[in-house]
């Protein structure tokens, strides 16, 4: 085996990560998972764990259908005419396109962050009190509380504090994405799904969202999709590779960057194409 | 073709664009100049003595003893016509039958000339109708009273083949020799000691109601009417409107019903106003009998029908250019799509919405045709409701600034004598939608602003 | 949902836990909300057709009306007379000077206003910086904005009596306006191609011999006709001529806007091909961006037609509201009289209670507007299809 591209400086938090964590402890499991559009399969019965409480990534070339699988876990992609699945996606006990499923309540057990920032146009207050106030939570007390808290679980509470009721559009570009991430983290979900969410961002910016993500580790499953290598080494325990909508390989991220089992696997790390 | 022909037609070409944009601006600003200049005098002119005895007697404006003091000043340098008046009068007692038949006419029309820039004589009863009440009013008038009083239109009918040519007669010849010879003069040489103008601001114009048929006071009825009409027009209009953007952009697919129904929205958009005031009288009078003739409910209903695709229109867009980033966002925090709608997307596309609104609010108070015969009356009190119950102020026919324009501009009894208010009621309903559009561009361009973050 | 597994995550606040709902629903529950999501958006679609109810309610109520005419009187007498006598006895409803008076001020200011409207679009799409620009659009926006009782009012006091008193003049000073600019293209297009005709030698001497022959030619021309407008008595300045400029001005906005629309869709790069040829910019324009965009500018004018058509006021009030067709039929100079200054002119009179044939033939003349309105409004949708599917394919 060849050494890998890039230096891959693993944290020490995460070295005695078992491999078995998705088998012993799985939170979404996809079983020979399609997703379709129209005729098209952007992703093909793939199968594998999100292990519970840790950081999964996902990569692979653009358009492998990255994104289409992280959207098919909250049902993002039924606002798409024409989109629809195949397979089983289980999320805890409960198939996700289930016929009884709340597609509400579901979206509010797995929460998203997107490429690109995208707060409303209100204020820093309204936008991280969006999702409890949908749950019912008038109290304006209350509403303090979880977005002071929510706030600070995204590192964001001593820059905006004082500017509550401030546009959020006047935040800086990496400001913006963690207040989706804190207006996320609001209706407190079990699942955060992010979807290149530093893409859009300069890199320091990017350092911090990696370091938040390293901090909500461990208190919320986490799936990342990127297309970043180095940050998906950085940042996650397991990662999945992607190739036009096949998954080609799954496991540990150190392994997995250190000794891929596939060779498009290999080939894709090594920047053979891509 | 040589090169430098080609040259020379390219230049010709973009000289022929640049005349044509030329032209379109010239007409802009020979149509307003007109509206906006004589519209001003409505408000800004220089009023006599009898504009400030009118304001007082009618409105009780002014300070009673100095306007009083003034008259009498006034009044002393009438005095002299009169007496000439008199004394001819006495003269003419003298005459012998004939010669007193020939100037009877002439000594007639005299008279009426100087009631109309004077004013009766104060001796005289005190005229019914309030326009015979006072002189000319404002100065600009009194002018041609005063050529009125010097000269007599007389039509010369030498040349056979074309209309009489009116011709203009000193009034002196036909009083030479007599007691009335010295009074053109005086006229002529002491018309402002007698009227005593002075620059006046008329800002009431706006807020006066009329007296006489529109001869003096403002134009408020009108002002209010159309007012009234807008808004009620909006009231409708505005949540049919946006909530059929909302179906057509959110909920409806591409199908033969969605295509249809687009369709009949563009085909309400190109009928013609005029045919949307008969089906408001045939619909909503005739037929649903909402009120029983003319209405403030039945015009503001028609107007609605007016702009609804307008507004629509302004909306779907507005709603169209909201990101789909916020929609995404807002269904992944467990909002249901309804919910999406109501608190992000309705909010994010308000001022595109308000934008449309506001354009078809000066559409709606510059219509006249729908409300012809749904709404609009030539003569009628403000509307207040205030002091009458809410649904009989409803089922009120108003006058409005559109209808009235035409009206006194064509229909009035003496549509000479109030061009000024003419003027003014356009001016004003010309810059009620200016200041409308205005309020449009301003808010298009703070979206603008705001989209770009 | 266990959270064992994470044991160092707080406990979710009261406050949420307790709101947050079951992830399966009862299958009551599931039917209810699929029950109440398509009543919901069946009361959006009854809402939102309310405009198509709205349009045929248009039609019905002015068919209604409209047919009794028929009934009372005929279709011949309505179309194919031109004795309009509403109030004699026996009335008569011959209303074919009506609908060409309408169709006269159509052709008047449609011609005014297309290629105004046109070279102006071209100009405001190609020509003109951006800043420049911006600064026109507003002019547009304001044309549009004038309520029309405005420009009545402007045709009725401020350009009929200008019309009437110094008409002939003004007319002569248009022809040498209009004319010069126009005839000068003419004149160097003609002498360019009868220059193309000679040997090369002769070709500059010819050039200038033909310019100088035609430009002759064209300034006596013009010279003639400017001194027949000149003498040209004008009887009222309300008339044919006075509308149709008024209404000219009135479709511009229209006619410009959806004009440049078109023109801007035609896109860069056949453009950039055309000039890659080495074509000038008018030629680029002339040859490739405006045969593009054609069916765009046909529905241009086709909207510019509806808005003149439809208009009300300014007819009414500057026409002359003469029922009487002009001799010869093209003397702009007579006062005429449209079909929607009958119905806004007649309607106060004529009786609805009894409904007579005075009260329905305007209903009458409602039910041609409206059929022309709707014609007009299909071909511009059918022509903007086209132009779609042309561009795109
Ligand atoms: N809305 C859509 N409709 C149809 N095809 C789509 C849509 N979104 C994505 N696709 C297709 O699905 C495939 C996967 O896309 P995506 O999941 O966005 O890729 P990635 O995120 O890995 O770049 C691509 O081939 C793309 O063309
Ligand atoms: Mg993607």
């Amino acid at each position: 085996m060849e050494a890998p591209a890039f230096d891959l400086n693993i944290p020490e938090a995460r070295a005695d990560v078992p491999e078995s964590a998705p088998q012993e402890h799985p939170h979404i499991l996809a079983r020979d998972f399609s997703v379709f559009y129209g005729s098209n399969a952007a992703v093909r019965q793939v199968t594998f764990n999100i292990p519970r409480g840790l950081v999964t990534a996902v990569i692979g070339p653009s358009g492998c259908g990255k994104s289409t699988f992280l959207r098919a876990i909250n049902r993002m992609n039924d606002l798409i005419p024409g989109c629809h699945t195949r397979g089983e996606l289980i999320f805890g006990d409960q198939n996700v396109y289930g016929p009884q499923i709340d597609v509400a309540a579901l979206r509010q057990r797995v929460g998203m962050v997107f490429q690109k920032p995208n707060p409303f146009p209100k204020s820093i207050f309204d936008n991280v009190a969006y999702g409890p106030h949908i749950l019912g939570i008038r109290d304006r007390r209350k509403l303090a509380e979880i977005v002071e808290r929510s706030l600070m679980r995204a590192a964001l509470w001593e820059e905006v504090k004082d500017r509550l009721s401030d546009n959020a559009l006047g935040l800086s570009g990496g400001q913006q994405q963690r207040l989706c991430v804190a207006r996320a983290l609001a209706i407190d979900p079990d699942v955060l799904l992010m979807d290149e969410p530093t893409s859009a961002l300069d890199p320091r910016s990017t350092t911090r969202i990696e370091d938040l993500i390293a901090e909500l580790r461990g208190t919320y499953t986490i799936a990342i999709v990127t297309h970043n290598m180095q940050q998906a080494a950085r940042v996650s325990d397991f990662t999945a590779f992607l190739y036009e909508g096949w998954l080609i390989e799954f496991g540990l991220t150190q392994q997995l960057f250190t000794r891929p089992k596939e060779k498009q696997t290999e080939d894709y790390i090594t920047g053979r194409f891509g | 073709m040589q090169l430098g022909t080609r040259r020379l037609l390219d230049r010709a070409f973009s000289g022929l664009g640049f005349i044509s944009i030329g032209l379109m601006a010239a007409s802009l600003l020979v149509i307003l100049t007109p509206i906006f200049v004589r519209g001003f005098g409505a408000f800004v002119f220089q009023g006599t003595i009898e504009f400030r005895r009118m304001q007082l007697e009618r409105f009780e404006r002014g300070d009673r003893d100095e306007i009083e003091a003034e008259l009498t000043t006034a009044r002393r340098a009438r005095q002299p016509v009169y007496e000439m008046l008199d004394a001819f009068d006495t003269e003419m007692g003298e005459m012998g039958f004939l010669e007193r038949r020939e100037y009877e006419g002439p000594r007639e029309e005299l008279e009426d000339a100087l009631r109309e820039l004077l004013g009766p004589r104060p001796e005289d009863p005190v005229p019914v109708m309030a326009r015979d009440q006072y002189g000319a009013t404002r100065w600009d008038r009194a002018r041609e009273k005063i050529d009125l009083v010097l000269y007599r239109t007389e039509y010369d009918y030498s040349d056979r083949t074309r209309m009489g040519v009116p011709v203009s007669v000193p009034r002196v010849e036909d009083f030479r020799g007599t007691a009335l010879e010295a009074l053109f003069d005086y006229v002529e040489l002491h018309a402002t000691e007698m009227l005593r103008p002075r620059w006046t601001l008329y800002l009431r114009f706006l807020t006066d109601h009329s007296i006489d048929a529109h001869f003096f006071g403002g134009i408020w009825p009108e002002v209010l009417g159309t007012l009234y009409l807008t808004l009620g027009a909006m009231i409708f209009a505005l949540p049919m409107g946006v909530v059929s953007a909302i179906y057509l952009v959110e909920y409806a697919g591409e199908g033969r019903l969605i295509s249809l129904l687009r369709t009949f929205i563009s085909t309400l958009a190109g009928v013609p106003s005029i045919v949307f005031g008969l089906f408001g009288l045939a619909f909503f009078i005739n037929t649903l009998k909402i009120t029983e003739s003319k209405s403030l409910l039945a015009g503001s209903l028609t107007l609605a029908t007016l702009v609804l695709p307008t507004v629509i229109r302004a909306s779907e867009e507005a709603i169209r250019s909201v990101p789909t980033t916020y929609r995404e966002a807002a269904l992944s925090l467990g909002a249901s799509k309804w919910r999406a709608i109501v608190t992000v997307i309705l909010p994010a596309s308000l001022p595109g919405i308000l934008t449309g609104v506001v354009i078809s609010m000066g559409r709606a108070a510059g219509e006249t045709a729908p409300i012809i015969f749904t709404a609009a009356v030539s003569v009628g009190k403000a509307l207040d409701f205030a002091k009458v119950k809410f649904w009989e102020t409803l089922s009120e026919a108003t006058p409005a600034l559109p209808w009235n324009i035409y009206n006194l501009a064509t229909e009035h009894e003496a549509v000479d004598e109030i061009r000024h208010v003419q003027f003014g009621m356009v001016f004003t309903l010309v810059m009620l939608v200016l200041i409308l559009n205005a309020t449009a561009i301003f808010l298009r361009a703070r979206i603008s602003k705001k989209l770009r973050g | 949902m266990e959270r064992e597994q994470s044991p160092d995550r707080e406990q979710s606040p009261d406050a949420l836990a307790a709101r947050r709902s079951d992830l399966l629903m009862s299958a009551r529950a599931s039917r209810a909300k699929r029950v109440v999501a398509f009543a919901g958006q069946s009361l959006l679609f009854l809402l939102t057709s309310s405009s198509a109810i709205v349009v045929l309610f248009i039609f019905y109520f002015i068919f209604k009306d409209a047919l009794p005419f028929f009934q009372l009187r005929s279709l011949g007498e309505f179309l194919g007379s031109n004795r309009w006598y509403p109030t004699a006895s026996p009335p008569e409803f011959g209303s074919l000077a009506i609908f060409l008076g309408t169709g006269l001020v159509t052709l008047g200011s449609i011609v005014l206003a297309v290629p105004l409207g046109v070279s102006a679009a071209v100009c405001l799409s190609d020509i003109l910086p951006f800043g420049l620009r911006q600064a026109v659009k507003p002019v547009i926006e304001i044309l549009a904005a004038i309520p029309s009782v405005a420009y009545g009012f402007f045709a009725l006091v401020v350009f009929a009596p200008l019309l009437q008193e110094s008409g002939g003049r003004l007319l002569s000073v248009a022809v040498w306006l209009v004319g010069v600019p126009i005839c000068g293209l003419i004149v160097i297009v003609l002498s360019e191609s009868v220059a193309a005709r000679l040997p090369s030698e002769q070709r500059a001497g010819g050039r200038i011999v033909a310019m100088l022959l035609l430009g002759v030619l064209t300034v006596w021309g013009l010279y003639r006709a400017s001194r027949g407008a000149a003498g040209l008595e004008i009887v009222s300045g309300t008339n044919a001529l006075n509308v149709s400029i008024i209404l000219g001005i009135m479709a511009l906005p229209t006619v410009v806007s959806v004009s440049e629309d078109a023109l801007q869709a035609v896109g860069r790069e056949l453009r950039e091909g055309s000039y890659a040829l080495g074509a000038t910019r008018a030629e680029t324009i002339l040859r490739v961006v405006i045969p593009a965009a054609g069916s765009g500018i046909l529905a241009a004018v086709i909207l510019g037609i509806m808005r003149v058509i439809g208009e009300t006021m300014v007819v009414w009030m500057a026409s002359g509201n003469a029922a009487q067709i002009p001799d010869p039929w093209y003397n702009f100079l007579e006062p005429i009289r449209t079909l929607t200054a009958t119905i806004a002119g007649d309607m106060g009179e004529a009786d609805h209670v009894t409904g007579s044939a005075r009260y329905h033939v305007l209903f009458a003349m409602a039910l041609s507007l409206l059929a022309i309105s709707f014609a007009c409004n299909l071909a511009s949708e059918w022509v903007v299809r086209v132009q779609r599917k042309k561009l795109k394919g």
